[in-house]
């Protein structure tokens, strides 16, 4: 089933000498229980796509359907509604909020969003999972970025959303930690039936992937997995 | 409220200093209030206990009671609701005591006023040579039975009561007979009182070369009396504002600063409604703090305070005067909620 499509959006930021056209003809679809890779280089318009995916900006044209809706047909807090329980974005800047522990930044969608998300037991797993358990009553400043990341990364399932939207989620960890988010996605995906979409520099994540896609200039092709 | 709390809980340090800002404001807006207060009362306080409802003067006393005498005609003929008060500024002179300026008050014990002043000590005026005066003359070691002399008059008066509540312009009043009044002002034949009071709303003589007030109308016309109260009203608004622009530019500072983190939060789909809410709450809270640590150095103040300093401290008066500070807070925080508002979720997702 699809979770999400988009067709045909263009994206132009700007007018007359200023006029960047960033995004060309995408059309792109996410199953649920796959997860997709998106990689391309610095500027290519990968950020700009999970944006437009996510419902925070309205493409120059084109269509984004989430859940058989199209975002036009959508208010902005409908759109706000569905981003809270719906999808999961692990952002580039993740900007923990920094007066809350970790485990407050959990309680923070308990307040907004009362139902519908992880279990007390599932959370455990997950955080166990990325190795962070232990850092439930810390606050951000007290953590490593790539500490940091990972919590952003459990803040964005906690809601149990069914699609999962992850900019560079890697960016700052390690190898083996690498192979633990991307363990955790794949896991998402199969075991979790959620449609994933992971836009990535970091080729150490294309073993974990069911379909890779190249972003260049703002033109996206798929392309063949190539497993070495 | 959570995120307010967890924020003013992180945030020690910068939530105190808010804290100790309103609570110096809040303390002196109080003080000011019941100085404010105080001074009105003395200044009132006996024209209230009255109970008058209009006062016929000279038409040239230039509202003025000190100034005023009117003739057994311009009086007019009283019913039961009027009364004559004869006023005049005298200066008491006793052995052992400070020359004492007060307003000598001359009242007919057969009509309203004299009843309507309760006594806390002694009794009624009974002879010309007797007054019942302010209790605030017992602060300054007078008591029942001394006797002191009136401006140059030879006779000696004697205190043969005190009452509570008789100021008029933060000078005490001395009450005696009315025959009294025109022997201290020298009247031999002429005036009868300085003005007709009455306790009748509808009260209205129409006597020539006589002019009637309402009671607020004479008490407006004190001297001294607006320039006082519009002082402390100018300098009780400007800490108000004062407080609402401190508000203002703390959380608008606070929020600048959140708003990477603010913008986060908006493209995970919380809601504004809960970043408005947080900031909002925050200011309440942060100024109900101050205010509440504000009101107990005031119940403080209140307790230690010498009797002298003219202060009142009115319950109602004072929760209204802190409502106004909260409702500053709110309008202080309303610049940070815009920049809230406003908010967009796409500055903070394509890079760091
Ligand atoms: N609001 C904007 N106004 C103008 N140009 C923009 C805007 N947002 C993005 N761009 C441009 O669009 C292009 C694509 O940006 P985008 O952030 O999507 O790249 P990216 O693939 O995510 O890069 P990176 O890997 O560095 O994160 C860039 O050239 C960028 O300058
Ligand atoms: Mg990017």
């Amino acid at each position: 089933m699809s979770a999400f499509s988009v067709e045909n959006v263009n994206q132009i930021f700007g007018s007359g000498t200023a006029r960047v056209h960033v995004l060309h003809d995408i059309n792109f679809e996410a199953e649920s229980g796959t997860l997709s890779l998106i990689m391309g280089p610095s500027g290519s318009g990968k950020t700009t796509f999970l944006t437009i995916v996510g419902g925070l900006l309205t493409p120059t044209s084109g269509t984004v359907t989430v859940n058989g809706i199209d975002y036009n047909q959508r208010s902005k807090k409908q759109r706000d509604a569905l981003r809270l329980d719906a999808i999961g974005f692990v952002l580039q800047a993740y900007h923990l909020l920094p007066y809350l522990t970790v485990a407050d930044q959990f309680t923070l969608v308990d307040k907004v969003k009362p139902k519908n998300n992880l279990s007390k037991e599932e959370l455990n797993a997950v955080l166990e999972k990325l190795g962070i358990k232990n850092l439930l009553h810390k606050y951000p400043s007290e953590l490593s970025s790539g500490q940091q990341q990972r919590v952003a990364i459990a803040r964005a399932l906690y809601p149990d959303p069914a699609i999962i939207l992850a900019d560079e989620p890697t960016a700052a960890l390690d190898g083996p930690r690498v192979k633990v988010v991307g363990s955790l996605l794949k896991s998402l995906a199969i075991d979790h039936h959620k449609a994933v979409v992971v836009v990535t520099h970091d080729s150490r994540l294309i073993e974990f992937t069911d379909h890779l896609y190249e972003m260049r200039d703002g033109v996206l092709t798929k392309q063949p997995i190539t497993k070495e | 409220m959570f995120l307010a709390l967890k924020e003013i809980k992180k945030e020690k340090f910068r939530s105190s200093l808010i804290i100790a800002m309103i609570v110096l404001i809040s303390y002196l807006i109080f003080i000011l209030t019941s100085l404010a207060l105080g001074l009105a009362r003395e200044n009132t306080d006996a024209i209230n206990s009255w109970d008058v409802a209009k006062i016929t003067l000279s038409s040239n006393a230039n509202v003025d009671m000190r100034q005023s005498f009117l003739t057994k005609k311009q009086a007019g003929t009283l019913t039961k609701n009027e009364a004559y008060l004869g006023e005049t500024p005298v200066v008491a002179e006793a052995k052992g005591h400070k020359q004492q300026s007060a307003f000598f008050v001359g009242l007919k014990n057969s009509q309203f006023i004299a009843k309507n002043i309760k006594l806390e000590s002694g009794h009624r005026v009974r002879h010309s040579h007797e007054v019942v005066v302010d209790d605030s003359l017992k602060l300054k070691g007078y008591q029942l039975g001394d006797k002191f002399k009136l401006n140059d008059d030879q006779t000696k008066f004697t205190i043969v009561g005190f009452t509570k509540r008789a100021k008029l312009n933060v000078t005490p009043v001395l009450y005696g007979q009315l025959g009294t009044w025109r022997s201290l002002r020298g009247i031999k034949m002429g005036p009868v009182t300085s003005v007709v009071a009455s306790e009748n709303r509808q009260y209205q003589p129409h006597q020539s070369g006589t002019k009637t007030y309402t009671r607020q109308q004479i008490i407006n016309k004190l001297p001294g009396y607006q320039a006082q109260i519009l002082t402390f009203v100018l300098m009780i608004g400007f800490l108000m504002i004062i407080s609402m622009i401190i508000i203002a530019v703390f959380l608008y500072i606070l929020t600048m600063q959140k708003l990477p983190n603010y913008a986060v939060l908006r493209a995970q789909g919380i809601p504004s409604r809960v970043l408005v809410s947080a900031t909002i709450s925050q200011s309440i809270l942060l100024v109900a703090s101050g205010l509440i640590i504000g009101t107990l150095l005031t119940a403080v103040t209140g307790l230690v305070i010498p009797a002298q300093v003219p202060m009142a401290f009115d319950v109602p008066l004072l929760a209204a005067v802190g409502l106004g500070i909260l409702i500053m807070a709110l309008i202080g925080s309303l610049i940070p909620v815009k920049t809230v508002l406003s908010v967009d979720p796409v500055s903070v997702i394509g890079g760091e």
